[in-house]
């Protein structure tokens, strides 16, 4: 596995000489200022990470840490101030729109539709980045995104209503929707916001298995110390707009730093797998 | 999973398109004069062949030259509003929103208005001074629609609530007008105004007009449909849609010209008629659901039947006297409303 | 199966096409040029008050009336046999109630007054729209319009509206004995000055005429000045300006006098208006509504409301002439002595100088 610490230029020569690397994000920064003469209300320090084919990358911190501005600078939704994010050698805020759809999918975390489809029309939606003008759908698409639905074991929801259907369940079908769009990378902020333990649990194992089976790069956003620990490839830690640091689980989850970003007090250890686990205590 | 297919799309069309013209049929049948089919069918065949001096049934007259005429205003505008109206419901994300709700009807009036005013002083010919109402309606609405815009406008894109926002506060600011230059109107003018607010179909237009008035539908409702995918997204949250690929500062500001321009054509030659750009994306939605592939089409077709409908019903209810068609979409269309409003909330 | 369905649908898809196409065709295949009525052997060109010019038959033996002023004019001059259809409210004589209706005046049905088969339809710009003339104009039947503002061109309007109907003399006749019914009045009226009144429209809010309408024209024939000095038709006063210019009375028009001494008393009795003076002495009058119809039956009106306000000046019984209506139609509610009497009713309690004995 990599070093935790990686310097600059380091990864750049890393991404030449490694074809392996998908996304890349380098020495990306950001600032908001809602009045160009103000001083901007937030930052975000320059930072750098990489993810794998089949990677799960965790972004974790407390709220507003950066995190979500992090994943909108990926989903090219936001334009970094400088630096630059790369997938598979690809500028992503410079694809045009449509192209992009094709490689990078966003689960978030509501739906808000105004109004109510079914489950399959929904996942259907999936396959407009690769429609032109006035496209029906064709059997190809119909099978992709029965497919989609399969991979998240959401095909008995198939033809259920939107509105009508659970958290957890949800989820699932708006995951289906990303895979159907046949992404390289699949962002998900905050995905286990809303949903009961089993339902995260059923969530998390399904991104591995998606992950390791299509060869996808996956970044999760989350302040779930123990979601990262579990099932994340690497760890991006951050506070206040920094990165503080980025690596392994094991080398990232270390009880001074948490204590220090979280703000409370806990202990790690390590279990058998060889992940950390991270117990919260009560303060007093 | 049973995806829209461009043969189902086309059947269920032509479904509609049948019944608007089993509607048209009937409309051009009922009226202060009773027509009997048998006698039009003749006289159609007479005018295909030209011998139009030829026509046996007097009535036949009437019917050719003004309930036709009528009819066919009826079709144009009722599609026009109801496109216009599922356009606006997609664009605004809102199922409240109208034709009428981003100011584009009141603008029109003013513009009417003034034209009312300015034409008593200007010496005209019989076929101008019959546009000149039209014009200035529809200049008003441009003018509107341009104002709008730019109050709609956050970061140099359209923002779906700011525009909603400017658009009612233009809305209150030209009714507020329009009571104003109502009060400064002489006797008739004041009348026929009042009558073209509530929305009347019964002024027959030039047919130079009518072509015209097609035309533009075809155009802005055919723009319109281009993006009836990216609306189909755009429900679902502009963030979302953007990520699957939905180019939305475009698609918002073509969407809405077009809205408003089929909007301000309706509004020209009719007036503000009610319910009818609310309603029928509704009942649609009901029948055929949300994917605007199928709905605009659908409301094209469904707000056309219904507008005949109810200006047959205009004039036929209360004979030899008419009704306003606006009255008749309202006093249908609010109790509608409800009853489609507590079947969502159920 | 999918390929009969599909032709099917294309089937379809091309009727609807056609058939649509057609129907434009149709509503194109302008009958235009064809009138609607049998083309008659003699036909004129006129200037109608408005200024329009149009060719209507030499004698127009079917005429339509889209205003109740027009159809009671056809009636004074004897031709309501060569009136076929008239509007909901034409109810002036009682005959005409009788005539086909073809609607409102503001919303006619064009389709009935196109059964009718008219050769000349009347109407006037103070009521009729534009928009109206317009369709009747694309269905190839003239419209003669007439656009009276005083009570003279009311009298003008008269015989040149008999003249266009092909019944010269009627109109002549008719029109001299409306003059001379005036200049008499005039006479009498001439060695008293005129009082200042308000006629009111509406009460709530206030609305009263403006100076260039025919009822203001009307009001100064009766030996009375209308205090509203306004350019709009139907200008709406604030109570305050007409406490300041302090009308000596107030003028109603109606067709049931209980009705008015009601609204009278009503309107007595709000605040700010027992401030006027004419309210305090119960200085009304009430004329018939037939000033509201600028139709030969004005004068008769005009009459009433001088004889109210000016009631020393007619020291004979009132007997008002009534040559305007031919024989056989039923008096005017204001020349019949009954009408008189319920005047006096009203009357009661108020000072005598106010009230016709």
């Amino acid at each position: 596995m990599s070093s935790p610490h990686r310097s600059p230029m380091a990864s750049i020569e890393q991404q030449r000489t490694n074809p392996d690397v998908r996304l890349s994000v380098e020495q990306v920064s950001y600032a908001y200022a809602p009045n160009p003469s103000q001083a901007p209300l937030f930052t975000l320090e320059a930072m750098s990470f990489q993810a794998k084919p089949g990677e799960i990358v965790a972004v974790l911190g407390p709220n507003a840490s950066g995190k979500s501005t992090v994943l909108k600078l990926i989903s090219g939704a936001l334009e970094p101030l400088s630096g630059r994010i790369l997938l598979n050698g690809f500028v992503t805020h410079l694809l045009p729109t449509k192209t992009r759809a094709q490689r990078i999918a966003l689960v978030q975390q509501e739906s808000q539709l105004l109004f109510p489809s079914r489950a399959w029309e929904f996942v259907l939606q999936g396959r407009h980045p690769y429609s032109s003008g006035l496209r029906f759908e064709s059997d190809d698409d119909v099978t992709i995104a029965t497919n989609a639905l399969a991979q998240v074991g959401a095909t008995h929801l198939s033809n259920r209503w939107m509105d009508k259907i659970s958290g957890g369940e949800k989820q699932r079908v708006i995951l289906a929707r990303a895979l159907a769009q046949q992404p390289l990378l699949l962002l998900l902020d905050e995905p286990t916001l809303h949903l009961d333990i089993g339902a995260q649990v059923d969530l998390l194992d399904s991104l591995r298995r998606l992950a390791a089976e299509n060869r996808y790069s996956v970044v999760i956003v989350t302040h779930e110390l123990n979601l990262a620990a579990e099932y994340a490839d690497q760890v991006v830690l951050m506070q206040k707009g920094k990165c503080l640091r980025v690596g392994p689980p094991a080398s990232v989850l270390q009880r001074e730093l948490l204590e220090q970003v979280f703000q409370a007090p806990l202990s790690v250890e390590m279990t058998a797998s060889g992940r950390p686990r991270v117990t919260l205590f009560s303060n007093t | 999973m049973r995806p829209l297919t461009l043969p189902r799309l086309l059947l269920r069309c032509s479904i509609l398109a049948a019944l608007l013209f089993v509607v048209v049929v009937i409309a051009l049948k009922l009226g202060a004069v009773q027509v009997s089919l048998y006698g039009l069918g003749r006289d159609l065949i007479h005018v295909l062949l030209g011998q139009s001096s030829a026509i046996s049934s007097d009535y036949g007259m009437i019917v050719v030259d003004i309930r036709l005429p009528r009819i066919l205003l009826g079709i144009v505008v009722g599609a026009s509003l109801s496109v216009a109206g599922a356009s606006f419901q997609a664009l605004l994300r809102n199922p409240l929103a109208d034709p009428y709700v981003l100011g584009v009807s009141s603008g029109a009036a003013v513009g009417a208005i003034l034209a009312l005013i300015v034409e008593s002083h200007l010496d005209l010919t019989p076929e101008l001074a019959g546009l000149i109402t039209p014009l200035g309606a529809f200049l008003g609405a441009a003018i509107t629609i341009a104002a709008v815009y730019l109050l709609g406008r956050r970061d140099g894109q359209i923002d779906s609530s700011t525009l909603l926002l400017g658009g009612i506060i233009t809305a209150s600011f030209l009714s507020a007008v329009i009571i104003f230059l109502m009060s400064t109107l002489r006797g008739s003018n004041l009348r026929g105004t009042v009558f073209w607010l509530m929305g009347d179909l019964s002024t027959p237009q030039p047919r130079s007009l009518l072509y015209f008035l097609l035309f533009g539908f075809l155009v802005a409702a055919g723009v319109i449909y281009t993006t009836a995918s990216d609306l189909n997204l755009l429900l679902a949250g502009e963030n979302e849609a953007m990520h699957l690929g939905v180019d939305v500062p475009r698609v918002r500001i073509v969407v809405y010209l077009a809205a408003s321009i089929l909007t301000g054509m309706a509004v020209s030659v009719s007036g503000a008629i009610g319910y009818v750009g609310l309603l029928v994306p509704h009942l649609m939605r009901l029948i055929f659901g949300s994917d605007h592939r199928m709905l605009l089409p659908a409301s094209a077709l469904g707000g056309a039947i219904v507008l005949v409908i109810a200006d047959t019903l205009a004039r036929t209810v209360v004979a030899p006297s008419e009704l306003s068609v606006g009255a008749v979409t309202a006093l249908v269309g609010a109790p509608l409303f409800i009853y489609l409003l507590r079947r969502r909330l159920a | 199966m999918q390929r009969f369905y599909s032709t099917l649908i294309r089937l379809a898809a091309v009727t609807v096409a056609v058939l649509f196409l057609l129907s434009l065709e149709l509503s194109g295949q302008a009958v235009a040029p064809a009138p609607l009525v049998p083309t008659q052997p003699a036909t004129r060109e006129i200037v109608d008050e408005v200024g329009r010019t149009i060719r209507i038959p030499v004698s127009p033996s079917r005429i339509v009336s889209l205003a109740p002023s027009l159809t009671e004019t056809v009636y004074a001059l004897r031709l309501q046999d060569h009136l076929v259809g008239d509007t909901d409210y034409c109810d002036y004589p009682p005959e005409a109630k009788k005539k086909p209706k073809v609607g409102g005046a503001i919303n006619p049905s064009l389709e009935e007054i196109a059964a009718l088969h008219p050769d000349l339809v009347l109407v006037t710009k103070s009521l009729n729209r534009l928009d109206t003339v317009r369709a009747l104009d694309n269905l190839g039947i003239p419209s003669y319009a007439t656009d009276p503002h005083t009570v003279d061109e009311i009298i003008s309007s008269t015989s040149k509206l008999a003249e266009v109907l092909g019944a010269p003399e009627a109109g002549k006749s008719l029109a001299a004995e409306l003059r001379n019914h005036l200049a008499v009045l005039q006479a009498k009226l001439a060695s008293v000055p005129p009082q200042r009144v308000l006629f009111i429209v509406w009460t709530e809010p206030l609305i009263s005429v403006g100076k260039n309408t025919f009822i203001a024209d009307a009001l100064g024939k009766a030996g009375a000045i209308s205090i509203v000095d306004s350019s709009q038709d139907w200008p709406q006063m604030s109570l305050e300006e007409v406490v300041h210019l302090q009308p000596e009375y107030l003028v109603f028009a109606s067709s049931h006098s209980e009705a008015a001494a009601r609204d009278f008393d009503t309107l007595a009795n709000r605040p700010g208006w027992r401030i006027l003076d004419a309210v305090h002495n119960r200085h009304y009058a009430v004329i018939s509504d037939a000033v509201n119809r600028p139709a030969p039956r004005i004068v008769s009106a005009i009459e009433e409301l001088a004889r109210q306000l000016h009631p020393a000046v007619f020291q004979e019984v009132p007997q008002p002439m009534e040559k305007e209506l031919p024989a056989g139609a039923t008096k005017p509610p204001s020349a019949s002595p009954a009408f008189s009497l319920s005047l006096q009713d009203g009357c009661k309690g108020s000072t005598e100088s106010s009230c016709a004995r």
